[in-house]
């Protein structure tokens, strides 16, 4: 009896409970654009992402040439993510990879630390840790990056917490700092590196909304063209898939990537159109 | 040396005496002869099932009949109810998608078992806080006849041919076509139909006049078939349904009440679209982008438009999908959709 009467209880306090005390829907989806956001997957759930950024749109290699990038593929990536526990997500991906760094797998680990509540907790704090790694053939020339002399000089890492907070029910601002780390880097990068970068979404209807991002990085070294990411892009959701639309001067979609390696130029036309999709399927 | 054998002997001996004696006790069967017993019943009626009337009177007992309550198969029934599995993870869940609980209730929906109007139900539920549900209520589903009836024929065909007048079928075309699961064991259904058993109508859920009563009591005690009749008539031994159409119902003069409005959305709309629920992919939420969402797409005729949307449900793929089931106008009423219209009219102008 006092089994079903609780059970009745549960029943009727998340039934009555949800909208009045966790804060829900910051983001669509698990990325505002290809950062991570503060979203993770309920429990039992897969997810599938696709996504996708062409070439430039202007500049030496943009133009109708190349129709507006659309000849070129800049970056591709494959992503499964699952949700663990409604706390804690985890995710692999294959991408093409950009530049020196090719055949690019990826992998991350996503804790919703805390969770913003309509009263008592104002802002959701998530970390984020994950990897990517090259298994490209070893080149000989020992100059070029990919000569890769240990296993482990593959690996590039990145840290970060998210500060997450979604004001009423239009718009939601993020806050991101973290540590990223390439173990193996050209003579004119340096191995760590240090950034902070922000995002919001501006929701004009239930499923359309407006995107950006962006990641300041600190310490690359100036004898490096260094570029950092900045991204804006438009969210459609229609109860099922999410697609984002974006245009960037990042080439690659995954952060170990993007935020150390990106060095095309808002300014010089080196910015292209990209989209990523997603699926959710329950297991 | 010789001890040891003494030792050997002695338990040898000792093992063979009490062989011996277990043997010995195993007494010769005597066949009893099988006899009906009578139920023994409460003098107090108003204790009885309406179950234990029917059949103390004669009355045709269903297919589904269970002579003896099982607690244990109670028990693993309301788990697959809740979880759609045991709760040791022993089996495999019946669906992926949903539990039976996200659709059906599992108490009395109404005051009065022989109305179960959608009226009737709006006002009890809202008084009790139970869902508002596109499912009929398991509290008394033991007690139904038919099942699967009016219009159903229609969404499914042939397959509710066979659960018309079989429990047992009701349930697994249930799990495979309206939870979008697996086929369910023999035993797992088996256990479901001793828990509806023991949610089955008992003879106080009925509404009897004072004098209808005496004279009911009367006649179960005097056992005379007539109180079938009478008993009959307090409940209803089908959920018939009619399937309503895409168009926002036009009622002359009816002014929509909001309260009900409301009332539907949190308790019906929000009871599997609530954010968290994590049961479908579309959330509603009491957000005045989900309203403004609602109201802009009104006149749609498409999957977000309420009037399209709760008369006709989701495409259902078998197995391999979410998807939404209909109320059908035995469920909700079309006073009631044009309540829940207004709702979110003045939601959606706040
Ligand atoms: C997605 C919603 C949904 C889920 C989940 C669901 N049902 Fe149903 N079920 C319905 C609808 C809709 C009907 C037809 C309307 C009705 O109940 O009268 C129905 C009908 C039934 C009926 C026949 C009722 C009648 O009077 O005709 C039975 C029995 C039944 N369900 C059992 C179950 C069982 C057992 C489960 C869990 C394994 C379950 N249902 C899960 C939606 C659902």
């Amino acid at each position: 009896m006092i089994k079903r009467l609780s059970i009745t209880l549960f029943v009727l306090t998340t039934w009555y409970g949800f909208g009045q005390d966790k804060v829900t829907e910051a983001f669509a989806g698990t990325r505002v654009i290809n950062n991570h956001s503060n979203e993770t997957l309920p429990k039992n759930t897969l997810e599938f992402i696709i996504g996708h950024k062409f070439g430039d749109i202007a500049g030496a290699t943009g133009g109708v040439d190349n129709f507006f990038g659309f000849d070129n593929i800049a970056d591709v990536r494959f992503a499964f993510e699952y949700g663990i526990i409604d706390n804690l997500d985890i995710g692999i991906g294959r991408s093409k990879g950009v530049g020196a760094r090719t055949q690019m797998l990826d992998g991350y680990a996503k804790y919703s630390i805390l969770q913003q509540k309509t009263s008592g907790m104002p802002i959701s704090l998530t970390f984020v840790s994950s990897f990517a790694f090259s298994y490209v053939k070893q080149s000989h020339d020992s100059t070029a990056l990919a000569s890769y002399p240990t296993f482990w000089n593959r690996m590039i890492f990145t840290n970060q917490l998210l500060v997450t907070r979604k004001f009423g029910n239009r718009f939601t601002w993020q806050v991101n700092f973290g540590y990223n780390h390439r173990n193996y880097v050209k003579y004119d990068q340096i191995n760590g590196v240090y950034f902070v970068g922000t995002s919001g979404r501006l929701r004009f209807t239930k499923n359309i909304a407006l995107l950006a991002e962006y990641n300041y990085t600190f310490n690359r070294l100036p004898t490096e063209n260094h570029q950092d990411p900045l991204s804006f892009g438009i969210e459609i959701t229609t109860g099922g898939h999410i697609f984002a639309l974006h245009f960037s001067n990042a080439k690659s979609l995954n952060e170990n990537l993007f935020i150390p390696e990106t060095t095309s130029n808002w300014g010089k036309g080196q910015w292209r159109f990209g989209f990523t999709f997603n699926r959710r399927f329950k297991l | 040396m010789s001890n040891l054998r003494t030792y050997l002997f002695a338990s040898i001996s000792l093992v063979g005496v009490v062989l011996l004696f277990a043997f010995q006790s195993a007494k010769p069967g005597r066949i009893e002869p099988y006899k009906q017993e009578r139920l023994e019943l409460d003098p107090d009626v108003s204790k009885w099932s309406v179950e234990d009337v029917l059949i103390q009177l004669g009355d045709q007992k269903p297919q589904h009949y269970i002579e003896k309550l099982d607690a244990d198969s109670v028990r693993m029934g309301e788990e697959l109810v809740y979880y759609g599995r045991l709760k040791d993870h022993s089996n495999k869940r019946v669906s992926k998608y949903f539990v039976c609980t996200d659709c059906h209730n599992q108490v009395l929906e109404t005051d009065d078992p022989s109305d179960e109007s959608p009226a009737r139900v709006l006002d009890f539920s809202k008084k009790n806080k139970i869902p508002f549900l596109p499912g009929s209520t398991f509290y008394g589903m033991y007690n139904k006849r038919h099942w699967y009836n009016g219009d159903y024929a229609k969404k499914y065909g042939d397959l509710v041919k066979n659960t018309r007048d079989t429990l047992y079928n009701a349930i697994q075309l249930c799990a495979t076509q309206c939870s979008q699961g697996r086929e369910m064991d023999f035993w797992e259904i088996r256990c479901v139909m001793h828990y509806y058993k023991n949610i089955q109508l008992k003879v106080s859920d009925l509404k009897f006049s004072s004098e209808e009563y005496a004279q009911f009591s009367n006649l179960v005690t005097a056992g005379s078939d007539k109180a079938i009749g009478m008993i009959k008539g307090k409940y209803n031994e089908i959920n018939d349904a009619h399937f309503g159409n895409s168009e926002i119902p036009k009622i002359p003069g009816y002014e929509p009440n909001v309260e009900n409005g409301e009332y539907i959305y949190k308790a019906g709309c929000m009871h599997c679209h609530a954010p968290g629920r994590n049961i479908t992919n579309f959330d509603l939420d009491m957000d005045l982008l989900s309203f403004k969402f609602l109201y802009a797409k009104k006149d749609k005729y498409n999957q977000f438009s309420i009037s399209h949307i709760t008369r006709y449900g989701t495409y259902a793929v078998s197995g391999r999908k979410q998807y939404m089931p209909q109320y059908t106008y035995e469920n909700m009423s079309n006073e009631q959709m044009l309540d829940l219209m207004k709702f979110i009219e003045t939601k959606a102008a706040e």
